[in-house]
């Protein structure tokens, strides 16, 4: 016997420690189990030791025997494992197969989130007709015919009795012929004024809002615009109330915000002024409670409405109100 | 309204600057537009000292002159005769915007460069010529611009006024406002009539025939008047508020109508007939010419002011040209009435012709200012205009007008603003603007309302000059105590964005249209007479032909789209919107207004990408989309029929289908003809889907049941059949389903082949039928049976083979 077992042991491991491939590994076991392997051949001559060395050596040998198989099959399994992922992998940087996605126009993102603030707020929507009488659009509005106020909105006439509705006011009529108070709604929808430049198109959005109940004070409308232009651009958006004239409230009041672009230092969007008109609103005026048969002495309530385009312009930093209406598809991918 | 600082300084006494005041203004409900200063041109107007005056080569009366500004010296031409060296002179530079609005060049007068101009008086708008160009005191310093050395400042603030305020279309109403937030009060011009010897009752009279229209007029006369151009003070104040001056006798009235509010017109008494008023309906009188010397159609209605035999004005709108002040008019009666503002209003509009007296009058003027105008119109005409005036004045005044008194509630003012303001306090803020108020008891207050506020007539207005008063910032803010509740939800909003949404996730992009369309929209459509399309509703005054009509489609408007990114090299689209179509009906009703989602496709299925080959869209594109749409709606047993051949004109014949659910008509979906593409220029293929949204939506079922997973391994089997072109494969499933056997959980068609080697004028159709049972694991033997049945069925039907 040339090497004694713990030497064998030994040189198979470190044999085994710098095997890097199956075929290496076949190799190891060949050269110390195979049938003229190291091992075995030990083993063989076992018979041929002095009597008493022969049982400590024949265990000692079968030891090693089943240490190394085991040794042989961690390694194969181990390279094994490694040759399913060794592979070269991907090149990750080229473009995934990206399914097309639509955009929603950037009007109706802006009128979903109105609407969405106004109905936590526990405010009905409803839609009504864009094609309106003159009685829906002004009469009823305290708009009395042949009035100067007719003039704060150039009107598309379809008769002399009909136009394209310039506002979604009439929504209020509409909906307080039809439900006796408390209400509370709003009423988006598209509006048309006989105007086109850089800062009108003949068609746009509002969103027509409308509380009546009893008690309902100037202070509420204050505090519900407030609540809204703080959830529609931030909490720290300063508002400001100021006196106006609406046919239809009274008091009336135009809410300006604090220029979004400039924080009110001044700039090209705000003209310099530091804010930003946004909402008309008001107190619903008696005559136009008169004209829905709701009891006045009962009754008051506020009606407010605000422009859909101005909202997503701040919003999205849009700087020409026609971009909206063109379409462009590289425009409305933004969104 | 305009007003300049200084003109408003008459009336009130200020301390506040101008952008303070514009505030004040703005938050007091006169929303302040603008703020500029009308010297801000002189900027670049320097002060300059004339070096050396040489002879002009080539003009005898020009003289050149080399000028110091302190920084450079110039070459300045000029013609003024009293140049002399050494003089202080106001230099304009290139690039000054003179008064009229020319703006100064750089340039060569006849053959001399002149790098600036030296200006008189007159030319900068601050003084009346004297003898050239104006010469400056010599301790000012050179270089300085010309508004800082001589300390010419005077903001002109521009207010947007709302219909509701025509007492402040004359800047006393400003003042008045301003002192009220200022705590000063207002100083009204005196006006007292010297005596005369002959009374005005000797020489005219006023007949109002029609005091419906006319409820007040004044008129007073001033003879011996020369007419002429105004003195400098009267045109500067005009021209501070954009007003041409024009004589003295009509510079006087638009002072006073700017001053008061109240418009005044100057008649040339001599070219009244009979040297008399009446004011009456045009009734039979046909045509007029005014002042502008344009031909006006009268309508009886109208009212307007005579002599004793003819029109002389529109009343409260314009004068007429028949009796105007010209040079050489002596004797000069005055207007100052008060017109009925509908009448007014509608005679200006009727003619087209907006004055700044029809504005006045349409809006409403003080009743009790006619004759407070009129006699300051007069005093002015006798100081500037050299008239005498005849003593005392006429006041016609049929219909004279008592204030509003109102009774104001204390607690329902408070309750409708939300403050908890005092009897006394509200009572202070109100008499602060000219109203005057009277205690009733602890809760209520009489309250009489100054005529000029023709705006004020109920309690609730009170209230806003209140809430107006209070300042609306300084109210507190509140939230109303209601019932909790939700917002009621509205299933056809719901909907109509749940469909929104899966188009969005099917790679569609929405597009919002105009509602209006051009007027041939129907027929770039090739839609018949007497399609329903064409029942349009009119737009009587369109802003252009584009959008002269009210949609039917909506098409055109998508391919407009289309067009448009084509033509900006954005080829393939996928686009959708919903949105109304308006189907007009007659004059007096309203139309239906019908919702729709229409959608279109055109160029690359997908973008150009590594993976794969671009490809064009084609119908299954479309019909695609639209299935999983319905499929993702739960919408089931929707099915289309191939449309008859020239049923929808606009989609290319063969290529088109309508969509059904049982017996409802929902839309139809198929590809552009041809001819309709080239009417909106499109020079590739587009397919369209329209989808009626009112219909639609209420077939989206609010509860689906789900069904279990299935427990029991399935089989599938394929069956290829060879049939007729002329079959619609559409028809095989449909045939299979009909059979309705318990074990066929699914059919799908995977594979259509034609040419070699099945026959000419037949294809192969493959598809896949999963049989399962809910119960047991299927053999072979189980299905047998049924397969068979439906391989014969299939070949029996459609007239089919069994590939060889």
């Amino acid at each position: 016997m040339d090497k004694n077992i713990d030497q064998i042991h030994k040189e198979a491991l470190s044999d085994l420690a710098r095997a890097i491939d199956i075929e290496s590994i076949d190799a190891i076991s060949t050269r110390y189990l195979g049938r003229k392997g190291i091992i075995t051949q030990f083993l063989r001559n076992v018979s041929s030791l002095p009597v008493e060395e022969r049982p400590l050596a024949g265990k000692k040998a079968n030891e090693v025997k089943q240490i190394l198989s085991q040794a042989l099959a961690d390694a194969e399994k181990k390279i094994k494992a490694q040759n399913l992922i060794s592979d070269e992998g991907v090149d990750i940087s080229l473009p995934g197969r990206k399914p097309e996605r639509g955009s929603l126009h950037p009007v109706s993102r802006v009128m979903q989130e109105i609407c969405n603030i106004f109905s936590r707020m526990g405010f009905d929507i409803a839609e009504g007709p864009e094609v309106e009488t003159d009685y829906y659009n002004f009469e009823a509005l305290n708009f009395p015919k042949d009035h100067p106020a007719r003039d704060m909105q150039d009107t598309f006439f379809v008769s002399d009795d009909m136009i394209l509705r310039t506002h979604t006011s009439p929504m209020q009529i509409r909906m307080m012929e039809k439900k006796k108070p408390p209400l509370r709604l709003i009423a988006p929808g598209k509006v048309y004024r006989c105007d086109s430049d850089i800062t009108h198109t003949p068609m746009f959005h509002q969103v027509e809002g409308l509380m009546v109940d009893k008690n309902i004070s100037f202070g509420d409308l204050k505090g519900i615009l407030t609540v809204f232009v703080h959830q529609m651009f931030d909490d720290q958006t300063n508002l400001r109330f100021r006196p106006s004239y609406f046919p239809f409230t009274e008091p009336s009041a135009e809410v300006d915000i604090r220029c979004v672009i400039c924080k009110g230092s001044g700039c090209r969007v705000c003209s310099d002024s530091g804010w930003l008109e946004i909402l008309g609103s008001g107190m619903v005026h008696p005559n136009v409670f008169e004209n829905v048969g709701y009891d006045t002495s009962k009754y008051t309530g506020f009606a407010f409405g605000t422009g859909v385009e101005r909202i997503a312009m701040l919003k999205y930093g849009i700087n020409d109100l026609r971009k909206f209406y063109d379409n462009d598809l590289r425009f409305l991918g933004q969104f | 309204m305009k007003t300049s600082l200084s003109w408003l300084k008459e009336y009130v006494d200020v301390e506040m600057d101008a952008s303070k005041i514009a505030d004040a203004l703005t938050m007091a409900g006169l929303e302040v537009e603008t703020v500029i200063d009308r010297y801000a041109f002189l900027e670049t107007v320097v002060v300059a000292r004339i070096l050396e005056i040489k002879p002009h080569k080539n003009a005898d009366k020009l003289r050149v002159c080399t000028v110091d500004t302190g920084k450079d010296k110039l070459n300045i031409v000029c013609g003024a005769p009293n140049v002399q060296e050494g003089m202080l002179v106001p230099l304009a530079l290139p690039g000054t915007e003179l008064p009229g609005g020319v703006i100064l060049e750089k340039g060569k007068i006849r053959g001399e460069v002149s790098e600036g101009m030296i200006c008189s008086k007159k030319e900068l708008a601050i003084g009346e010529d004297d003898g050239g160009i104006m010469v400056l005191e010599p301790h000012l310093t050179i270089g300085e611009p010309l508004n800082n050395a001589l300390n010419l400042c005077d903001p002109v603030i521009e207010i947007d006024l709302t219909p509701n305020r025509p007492d402040c279309l004359g800047i006393i109403g400003i003042a008045r406002e301003v002192a009220a937030f200022e705590n000063k009060t207002v100083q009204k011009p005196e006006t007292k009539l010297p005596n005369a010897l002959n009374h005005i009752k000797n020489f005219t009279s006023v007949t109002i025939e029609d005091p419906d229209l006319c409820p007040r007029y004044a008129a007073c006369l001033l003879t011996d008047i020369k007419v002429g151009p105004s003195p400098f003070w009267l045109k500067d104040r005009l021209q501070s508020v954009g007003l041409k001056p024009i004589n003295n006798i009509v510079d006087v009235t638009n002072f006073v109508m700017m001053e008061t509010g109240q418009p005044l017109h100057a008649f040339d008494f001599d070219n009244l007939a009979e040297n008399r008023i009446v004011v009456k309906r045009a009734k039979n009188n046909k045509t007029f010419i005014t002042l502008d010397e344009k031909e006006r159609h009268l309508s009886a209605d109208m009212l307007m002011i005579c002599d004793g035999q003819k029109p002389v004005a529109l009343a409260g709108v314009m004068g007429g040209l028949n009796s105007e002040i010209e040079e050489k008019t002596t004797r000069v009666l005055i207007e100052s009435a008060c017109f009925n503002p509908t009448s007014i209003r509608k005679t200006a509009k009727q003619l087209g012709l907006h004055s700044d007296a029809s504005h006045r009058f349409e809006r409403g003027v003080d009743p009790d200012g006619t004759v407070n105008a009129i006699l300051r119109a007069a005093q002015l005409m006798a100081e500037i205009g050299g008239g005498q005036p005849v003593e005392g004045i006429i006041d016609e005044h049929p219909k004279p007008s008592s204030p509003h008194i109102i009774t104001l509630g204390i607690p329902d003012t408070n309750r409708l603003i939300g403050t908890s303001l005092t009897k006394e306090k509200i009572e202070s803020l109100l008499k602060s603007i000219g109203f005057i108020t009277a205690p009733i008891d602890e809760n209520a207050i009489a309250v009489t309302v100054p005529l000029f506020r023709v705006d004020v007539s109920k309690p609730v207005d009170l209230m806003e000059e209140v809430a107006r008063c209070v300042g609306y910032n300084h109210i507190p803010t509140s939230f109303p105590l209601i019932p909790a509740k939700t917002g009621v939800h509205n299933p056809h909003i719901e909907r109509r964005s749940t469909v929104k949404d899966i188009l969005l996730g099917l790679g569609l992009t929405e597009t919002v249209n105009y509602s209006f369309v051009h007027e041939l929209s129907c027929d770039r459509l090739r839609l018949a007479e007497n399609d329903p399309k064409r029942n349009r509703v009119k737009i009587l005054n369109p802003l252009t032909e584009d959008q002269a009509v009210m949609r039917t489609s909506l098409l055109p408007g998508l391919l407009e789209t289309a067009r448009r990114n084509i033509s900006r090299q954005v080829t393939s689209l996928k686009i959708f919107e919903t949105g109304k179509i308006f189907m007009g009906k007659d004059a007096i009703t309203q139309p239906d207004e019908i919702e729709m989602v229409t959608g279109l496709i055109t160029g690359n299925r997908e973008r150009m990408t590594w993976h794969a080959d671009p490809q064009t869209v084609d119908f299954y594109d479309l019909k695609g989309i639209l299935e999983s749409l319905f499929e993702s709606l739960h919408i089931e047993n929707i099915y289309i029929k191939k449309c008859l051949s020239d049923q929808y004109p606009y989609t290319r014949p063969g290529v088109s289908a309508t969509i059904h659910f049982e017996n409802q008509f929902l839309g139809l979906l198929g590809e552009v003809h041809p001819e309709v593409l080239a009417n909106y220029n499109l020079k590739q293929s587009a397919f369209i889907f329209e989808i009626n949204l009112d219909s639609l939506l209420p077939l989206i079922p609010v509860i689906k049941s789900s069904a279990d997973i299935p427990k029991y391994p399935a089989i599938t089997r394929d069956i290829t059949i060879i049939i007729s072109k002329k079959s619609e494969a559409g028809q095989i499933l449909k045939t299979i389903d009909n059979l309705n056997d318990k074990l066929v959980e699914t059919v799908q068609l995977f594979d259509v082949y034609e040419g070699k080697p099945i026959p000419e004028g037949r294809r192969s159709i493959s598809i896949r039928i999963t049989y399962r049972s809910q119960d047991k694991t299927l053999k072979d033997k189980n299905i047998n049976g049924i397969h068979q049945k439906i391989t014969d069925t299939l070949l029996k039907e459609f007239d089919a083979t069994l590939p060889v």
